[in-house]
């Protein structure tokens, strides 16, 4: 009994629900950068559409080939629904609907043959995040929840099983073997492949690649541990994999941006809120421009002091 | 909370787990948004031949030109025309709305004759690069 109530308290811990308010916030803005620089070629890809082979999620639920119109419309109702989920209105009905549309979408992006693998996280918190409901007082709110931590939780687990399935799947696609992943020419093909970045001044040392092969192995596999880590381990965790993203972007031009932002799911968002305030009303020192100093005619209080100096 | 709403979220987190793993684990990317992680998964070996798909094209005037494999000037990304290689090969006429793209932007160069589906094929030799040799999978006529 004791090891089932520690198991649901880890998966539903109770956290401030201002999270969920700013990364709501951040996430759904993110989304139409998202539909414009990353997943921007469905509408593009419906004009093809002897190109097309549905994924088995379209074939599921019996979803339209794609077409012109078809995609202009769930771009239309990814801009508008994001920008009120964004400000934390109607959340659930607005949150249904992007997480709907957005799966839709990044789905016909990756009907076309190629498919991608850096939406996972996002994709699942479009899907959680509306099960929190409405948050009164939004990023300001100091109510605390299970609700909260288990959509928190669930972002966390994805983020963190991109780098791990990730090392799985390496290790069943060289025959369920651990060193052919990192003692093969991956990155040098990579690097071949896509000679943009800073890669290609290490096209020389392919001994150096292997190297790098060998730690981001190791560190995909052993990211599980991230989802026990707390404080300064955590922070330390969170910065080596932003460092590890950049430097595949710098070297290869992959970024990684929708599971990156997916990292903010660890952190205390909840003090965004108030630090903003402290900012704004620090300002207001500094300029001297503060509402409440001014003397601002109120007409009780002239009454009020009229009567006291009259003379009696 | 409810005892129903523990109940619920905790079966969506252990199904959901349980799917990531077997895409990973079984399945292919037909599964997406649970398929395997497979990007730069593979392993490829010390003496692997790179090859980088392009699409060429012959204008009127005799220039052989390279037809940026890109979404915002092709309609489509190499990736995709990588997927669709069999099919391409066995109907090159698919070509077609990569060239009609690329004219529809280039209104003042002269007339495409031609498209030819073409691979940089590089060897590697001990894991280093070695030499580049240009295949020619597919080729179609522009009807005049």
């Amino acid at each position: 009994m004791r090891t089932l109530r520690s198991a649901v308290s880890w998966f539903m811990p109770v956290v401030p629900e201002s999270r969920i308010a700013v990364l709501r916030t951040v996430l759904y803005l993110f989304v139409i950068i998202d539909i414009h620089l990353f997943v921007r070629d469905p509408i593009p890809l419906s004009r093809n559409p002897e190109l097309y082979q549905p994924l088995m999620i379209e074939r599921l639920f019996h979803l339209l080939p794609p077409s012109v119109p078809l995609t202009i419309t769930l771009y239309l109702i990814l801009v508008i629904g994001c920008l009120v989920a964004a400000a934390n209105v109607w959340p659930r009905l607005a949150g249904g609907v992007v997480a709907a549309a957005f799966t839709w979408w990044t789905a016909i992006g990756m009907s076309y043959g190629k498919v991608d693998h850096d939406h996972l996280a996002l994709v699942v918190a479009l899907w959680v995040m509306p099960t929190v409901g409405v948050i009164a007082d939004r990023w300001r709110s100091t109510e605390r929840s299970a609700q909260a931590g288990w959509a928190l939780k669930c972002i966390q687990i994805s983020v963190i099983f991109t780098y791990f399935l990730s090392a799985l799947t390496k290790i069943r696609s060289g025959g369920w073997s651990i060193t052919s992943w990192p003692d093969s020419s991956i990155l040098m093909w990579a690097i071949v492949r896509r000679p943009h970045g800073l890669g290609q001044f290490l096209l020389p040392y392919p001994e150096l690649l292997h190297v790098m092969q060998w730690c981001s192995f190791t560190a995909e596999l052993t990211a599980v541990v991230v989802l026990w880590l707390r404080g300064r381990a955590l922070l330390a965790a969170a910065i080596f994999w932003m460092g590890f993203h950049a430097f595949t972007l710098a070297i290869l031009y992959i970024h990684f941006a929708p599971t990156a932002i997916c990292w903010l799911a660890f952190a205390p968002l909840e003090r965004l809120g108030p630090w903003l305030r402290r900012v704004k009303a620090r300002r207001w020192e500094r300029t001297g421009w503060r509402p409440a100093r001014h003397p601002v005619p109120v007409l009780r209080d002239q009454a009020v002091d009229r009567g006291s100096h009259r003379p009696s | 909370m409810s005892r129903a709403s523990y109940a619920w979220r905790i079966a969506a987190s252990l199904l959901g787990i349980g799917l990531l793993l077997n895409g990973s684990l079984r399945m292919s990317d037909d599964v997406w948004p649970v398929g395997p992680l497979s990007q730069y998964a593979f392993s490829p070996a010390k003496d692997a031949t790179i090859v980088i798909t392009r699409v060429e094209g012959l204008l009127a005037d005799g220039r052989r030109i390279d037809l940026p494999l890109r979404v915002e000037t092709a309609g489509i990304s190499r990736a995709e025309i990588e997927a669709r290689i069999p099919q391409i090969t066995a109907d090159p006429s698919l070509l077609r709305s990569v060239a009609s793209r690329w004219t529809s932007r280039h209104r003042d160069e002269p007339a495409m004759l031609r498209v030819w589906l073409v691979q940089d094929q590089i060897s590697l030799v001990d894991g280093r690069v070695g030499r580049t040799r240009l295949a020619e999978l597919a080729t179609w006529e522009l009807p005049s």
